[in-house]
């Protein structure tokens, strides 16, 4: 696991700092037959209240939360908490790296009968499986692509960012892997592995008049385009569909001619799981129509990968209409990144927000 | 233990503080340290320690990757020169804040110590620590909403002047400083009232009515006295925020590129824990470095 | 010079509680996205009654914060002590050791945090938060007891022992009173120090344990909404009347009585 040994010695000492505080050490929680942790971004799906009165209704199991907020987060506490998590939304460009490091278990899909409805090609990334053997659930999956103010001519490709007709009125979202994808789709190359970073680079560079402001999280976007300080930007397509619904701002989506940056997400089991059961029906739970019919249209969620929960969205609506099917067969998924290539990737970014700064 | 060691020097005799002095006192010294630095090993140092032998790997080691030793993360500056302006403009927005700080905080100071007294000093004094009990992010958040175009501040420019333009200044390094300055100051005047409250009436009455002018006074006799104050309050201001990184993330925009956000990155994204650890420390002997020539100067201005 | 002084301090106080006013009004404004114009609404604070999450997590974070700071401060103080009035070798070292948890940026201490007190059994939970907020809270209440220390002078103890005061009678009934400025305020900078630790909480705490800050730092990315600002305003003006209740009674002005 490490190649760092625990010290006794250190048990000791933090044994006695501890009980002279007054506190015992308490025993990880009980895997009570009734309960599950979830480990999930917050106010992603997974912890809709009213889905989990209902799924301990039907079942009886609680879901109790655990949240993360990067991704190399989420990994780490994997690693630190053994025993503490019974299922984990992992991207799929991440579930590579915890399946190798054995974080999580084979999935056994009889637990999981919804599965027979899930698109195959997602089933079936290279990501969620190991030796023909699968590691995830695929639960939701979404593009990143454009979103532009209600009014405005929708642009068809990723040069608008470049566009001088929006020069201060853009925002791109800062992190490394997204707007390098942008750039190396917009210049004709593959976004999982460009092979000429010098000129994504200078592609990057080039927005610099029109970049007004680098956003992080939902929130931060919601509340600048809400503000009007930016008129284009990279967006998440379920995030388009929760501002215009939740939100009422007048967005649209745009997957330019050069295609959308698509990602999956999928439900892993921690390898350590107390609870593999609960978790493997909590995940079924997750990828039933009934669950994503109600999360897409009260809250605006990204796609279900099971098509039958797609198929009974209203015709109209707003998630279905930006999650095209036959995305699922053409757009490029966001995959797994070698350690140099990932570092190679957050030194440009890096460079360019520094040239930004200047 | 430590009132035992005491209460021992006590009962040898009632003597003067001479005869405490040449008693062995590590005892009691020991006593006295011990908890709190026993409590700072375990919970921050040996932490910080694993961070440091980190900083030497080649990878995190938290995965199967194999690890070799390396030293390739502080040489970062070297391989990645834009990283040497991103320093720089962190070390510069540090010294604008602890500056502004120390003139504004010293200032509150002086007129908390010299122009109130009794409970009314204490309301004022608890008043103006009293906003940092609400959560650094919340406090940055709600400048964002009177700094942006159509805030709070544009609002009341309008309401004067109907016609003026915008004077949202959010997404600048002004704006960086701005939040820092807020964040920091209750720190700078608290220090620097502690150390001033103990001057007496008697030497600046003296002073005065032997013809000292006000600047005389000041430079003189409160600046000198107030000096532990500053220095302490230049510590908890430039150090935290030379490697702070949500004031520069949300309030700097596109601008808000510090070494506090590099390293974030390096931690939240790329996951490339030992690259984070090797600049955090090297941000740290810069610090320090800075601190020792600064004393160094200061030490033989106050023996000149 | 009296009224210069006392209007410069109303603008400093200006400046200090304009984002919190803003604050406070964000909890009372429609709006979920922080929108102007303002328009008045209870929403949040309806909101918020109905979420048992938050005020739990915002009582937790006031006990963490109160032991923390009773704890950092005591401890602190002794340091600070044994650093100001007493000689030995390697004084600067242990000085220098306060910076440390002071200039790495708290993200690392408490990515740090998390590992080592995994390998070394400590694990997650309160009694984590605690040992980790203790910590982090202690340079900041050395720095300032130690300038307390610089500016009272130590022949006052001295003499009050040469006069036959053992040493701890003479800590209790001359240092300590000069020092309870520098104290108290070392106390409420451990109290905030405590409030504003959103990333060591948020590593540290267990599922299903939160405080505020924890609440705070994992909405960041869904968006926090104004119960935030509604629950923040409550926790503010309810340490407020508390504190400003107990120094109307407290005896006042040991600061004026020494002179």
């Amino acid at each position: 696991m490490n190649n760092i040994t625990r010290r006794n010695t250190l048990q000791l000492i933090s044994a006695g700092l501890i009980a002279g505080a007054g506190y015992s050490m308490l025993p990880r929680k009980a895997a009570a037959a009734g309960s599950i942790t979830v480990l999930n971004w917050q106010g992603y799906g997974t912890d809709e209240a009213w889905s989990i009165k209902a799924f301990q209704e039907s079942t009886g199991i609680e879901v109790v939360h655990d949240y993360y907020s990067s991704e190399a987060e989420m990994l780490t506490k994997l690693r630190t908490n053994p025993g503490a998590y019974d299922l984990v939304v992992l991207n799929a460009a991440r579930c590579a790296q915890a399946m190798a490091e054995d974080l999580i278990a084979p999935i056994d899909y009889s637990k999981v009968p919804n599965i027979s409805s899930v698109a195959e090609n997602l089933r079936s990334n290279e990501n969620f499986n190991k030796d023909g053997v699968g590691y995830a659930v695929p639960w939701v999956w979404g593009l990143t692509a454009l979103a532009m103010r209600e009014g405005l001519p929708k642009a068809d490709s990723y040069a608008v960012l470049g566009d001088a007709a929006y020069k201060g009125r853009v925002a791109l979202q800062d992190d490394a892997v997204g707007v390098i994808a942008a750039a190396a789709l917009l210049t004709g190359q593959d976004m999982n592995n460009p092979k000429d970073l010098d000129l994504v680079k200078e592609t990057l560079k080039g927005f610099k008049p029109n970049v007004k402001l680098l956003w992080s999280t939902e929130d931060q976007w919601n509340k600048s385009f809400a503000a009007k300080e930016f008129d284009v930007a990279m967006y998440w397509s379920g995030g388009s569909v929760r501002s215009k619904r939740v939100s009422k701002l007048p967005v649209d989506f745009v997957v330019p001619k050069e295609g959308g940056i698509g990602w999956v997400d999928g439900l892993g089991v921690p390898a350590s799981a107390p609870n593999m059961e609960g978790a493997l029906a909590f995940a079924n739970w997750m990828i039933d129509p009934k669950f994503y019919v109600e999360w897409a249209t009260k809250a605006g969620a990204p796609a279900s990968s099971n098509v039958a929960a797609m198929e009974s969205l209203p015709a109209d609506d707003l998630s279905r209409q930006i999650h095209k099917p036959e995305y699922i067969a053409t757009m490029s998924i966001m995959s797994a990144l070698p350690d140099d290539r990932r570092e190679a990737f957050n030194n440009l970014w890096q460079e360019v927000k520094a040239f930004y700064a200047e | 233990m430590r009132s035992d060691a005491l209460l021992n020097e006590a009962v040898r005799g009632p003597s003067g503080p001479r005869k405490h002095r040449m008693l062995p006192s590590w005892v009691a010294t020991t006593a006295l340290l011990l908890p709190t630095y026993a409590w700072l090993t375990l919970a921050v140092l040996l932490p910080l320690l694993t961070m440091f032998v980190f900083s030497f790997m080649s990878a995190t080691p938290m995965g199967k990757a194999p690890i070799t030793f390396t030293l390739k993360h502080y040489r970062a500056f070297v391989d990645q020169p834009y990283l040497l302006n991103i320093g720089w403009t962190s070390l510069v927005i540090g010294f604008w804040t602890t500056l502004l700080c120390a003139i504004f905080g010293f200032l509150a100071a002086v007129a908390l110590a010299r122009a109130t007294v009794g409970r009314m000093r204490e309301t004022l004094l608890i008043l103006i620590l009293l906003p940092f009990w609400t959560n650094g992010l919340v406090r940055v958040f709600s400048w964002t909403m009177v700094l942006r175009e159509n805030g709070f501040l544009d609002n009341v420019l309008h309401m004067v002047f109907a016609d003026a333009g915008s004077i949202s200044f959010l997404y600048t390094r002004y704006a960086i400083v701005l939040g820092l300055v807020h964040g920091y100051l209750p720190y700078m005047i608290l220090t620097c009232y502690i150390a001033l409250v103990t001057i007496d009436d008697a030497i600046i009455e003296a002073a005065a009515s032997l013809g000292a002018r006000w600047w005389t006074i000041l430079f003189r006799i409160l600046i000198p006295m107030a000096a532990p104050g500053l220095i302490s309050g230049a510590v908890l201001t430039f150090v935290p925020v030379i490697g702070s990184f949500m004031e520069p993330r949300i309030l700097g925009g596109k601008v808000g590129v510090t070494m506090g956000t590099v390293i974030e990155d390096q931690f939240t994204q790329a996951f490339n824990w030992p690259l984070g650890a090797a600049l955090s420390f090297t941000l740290l002997a810069v610090v320090l470095a800075i601190f020792a020539t600064f004393s160094g100067v200061l030490r033989r201005g106050a023996a000149a | 010079m009296k009224q210069i002084g006392r209007i410069y301090l109303l603008v400093v106080l200006f400046f200090l509680y304009t984002p919190i006013v803003v604050m406070m009004a964000m909890g009372f404004n429609e709006s979920q996205l922080y929108e102007l114009p303002f328009t008045f609404s209870f929403r949040w604070y309806d909101a918020l009654l109905g979420n048992k999450q938050l005020l739990t997590a915002g009582m937790n974070s006031i006990i963490i914060a109160v032991i923390t700071s009773v704890l950092a401060t005591s401890l602190g103080t002794l340091a600070a002590t044994a650093l100001a009035r007493r000689t030995f070798r390697g004084k600067s070292l242990l000085q220098l050791l306060l910076l440390p948890p002071i200039a790495i940026p708290w993200l690392i201490t408490g990515t740090a945090m998390l590992v080592f007190f995994y390998w070394s059994g400590i694990g997650r939970g309160m009694h984590a938060l605690l040992i980790g907020h203790v910590a982090l809270a202690i340079p900041y209440v050395v720095l300032v007891v130690g300038t307390g220390f610089k500016t009272i002078r130590a022949d006052l103890e001295e003499a009050a022992m040469s006069l036959g005061s053992t040493p701890i009678h003479a800590f209790f009934s001359v240092t300590l009173p000069l020092l309870y400025p520098s104290i108290l305020g070392a106390a409420l900078f451990a109290f905030a120090v405590s409030l504003d630790q959103f990333v060591i909480s948020y590593f540290l705490a267990t599922p299903g344990y939160s405080t505020l800050p924890v609440q705070i730092y994992s909405a960041i990315r869904k968006g926090f909404t104004p119960e935030i600002n509604a629950i923040s305003t409550l926790l503010l003006l309810g340490s407020m009347t508390v504190i400003l209740i107990f120094a109307r009674f407290a005896k006042p002005g040991d600061t004026s009585d020494k002179r």
